[in-house]
């Protein structure tokens, strides 16, 4: 009986969580519509990541894990996050080809810097 | 410290949990080279990158996204099923209902590839779009959803596999293993729920 009630809860749990992850696909779908400039990438990485959020806690169910599992999960973001935030460094820094981020104020010290003496 | 303690943990890890947890932060670097590779090309060439966007199928692509996220709910009952004596029975109908989303998936897929040839939006001498840019976009569009297939390829392998060991009662495709499997195939969710918004929703409006 008590297995029953678990075996329920844990379907719902489930049941709800896949709804939300479709409603928050067309909340994503929706919101690539809308003119929000910059903002149209910031919400679709934010929903992006609270979708994968879900699926993470709930499907492969990090919040039942160890610490070690936990770790783990993390250390694979941490290591990507030090790949990604080192290498902007270098791309978003850059006199030739510069991003299209970088302010026209940025390029002229980088520039000159890098001319040959 | 008793000798007891050291041969019996009371919370030992789950060895195949833990090991398919380490190859899935190594998947991440994996894919994580190409999401960088795309942060660079999003910077540089944003015109590009939002022409080259508009041109991708974004209906099958919000299709594909919700066959995998019900995929991914539906393997989540198939482990649950299983832990419970009671619901056993719709294990291996589980397993071999996410197989099939899967395949679902990668026949749209197939007819998406297909679209895309014939509109000359595969990078080469003869590609459409003439906007800085667009062709890397699609360079990363294939490699990315390309390589993303190849990881559904395998994981719809393993599902039908252990849906058929399960209906047989085999003792390889037990609760264990079952679980390993769906954690695989939500990770090939999770980098699916990330390329929708950066291949099919960079810029629809205007």
């Amino acid at each position: 009986m008590v297995d029953r009630r678990r075996f329920s809860h844990t379907a719902l749990t489930l049941g709800l969580a896949w709804i939300a992850l479709l409603l928050l696909m067309l909340a994503s779908l929706g919101s690539s519509y809308l003119n929000l400039g910059p903002w149209n990438a910031v919400s679709g990485l934010v929903i992006a990541t609270l979708k994968a959020a879900i699926v993470a806690w709930l499907f492969m169910r990090l919040r039942e894990s160890g610490p070690l599992i936990r770790l783990v999960a993390i250390a694979g973001l941490g290591l990507w996050s030090i790949q990604i935030g080192l290498s902007s460094v270098d791309y978003a820094t850059r006199a030739v080809t510069p991003a299209a981020i970088q302010s026209p104020q940025q390029l002229p010290p980088l520039q000159a810097a890098s001319r040959p003496h | 410290m008793s000798s007891a303690a050291l041969t019996e943990p009371k919370d030992e890890p789950d060895i195949g949990k833990l090991g398919m947890w380490v190859f899935l932060a190594s998947e991440v670097l994996f894919f994580g080279g190409l999401f960088l590779a795309y942060l660079y090309g999003r910077t540089h060439w944003p015109q590009g990158w939002s022409t080259a966007s508009r041109h991708t199928d974004v209906v099958l692509g919000t299709v594909n996204t919700a066959l995998l996220l019900t995929s991914s709910a539906v393997v989540a009952l198939a482990v649950a099923c299983e832990e419970d004596a009671t619901q056993r029975r719709w294990t291996a109908r589980l397993l071999a209902l996410t197989a099939a989303l899967g395949t679902a998936f990668l026949v749209v897929k197939g007819f998406e590839w297909h679209a895309e040839w014939d509109e000359h939006l595969v990078p080469g001498p003869s590609f459409a779009l003439d906007v800085p840019g667009a062709q890397e976009f699609f360079v990363l569009y294939f490699v990315m959803t390309g390589l993303h297939g190849v990881h559904m390829i395998a994981g719809i392998a393993v599902l039908a596999v252990l849906a058929r060991g399960r209906s047989r009662r085999r003792e390889w495709a037990g609760a264990r293993q079952i679980e390993v499997a769906a954690l695989y195939w939500h990770f090939v969710d999770i980098v699916w729920i990330f390329l929708y918004p950066l291949l099919y929703l960079v810029q629809r409006h205007g």
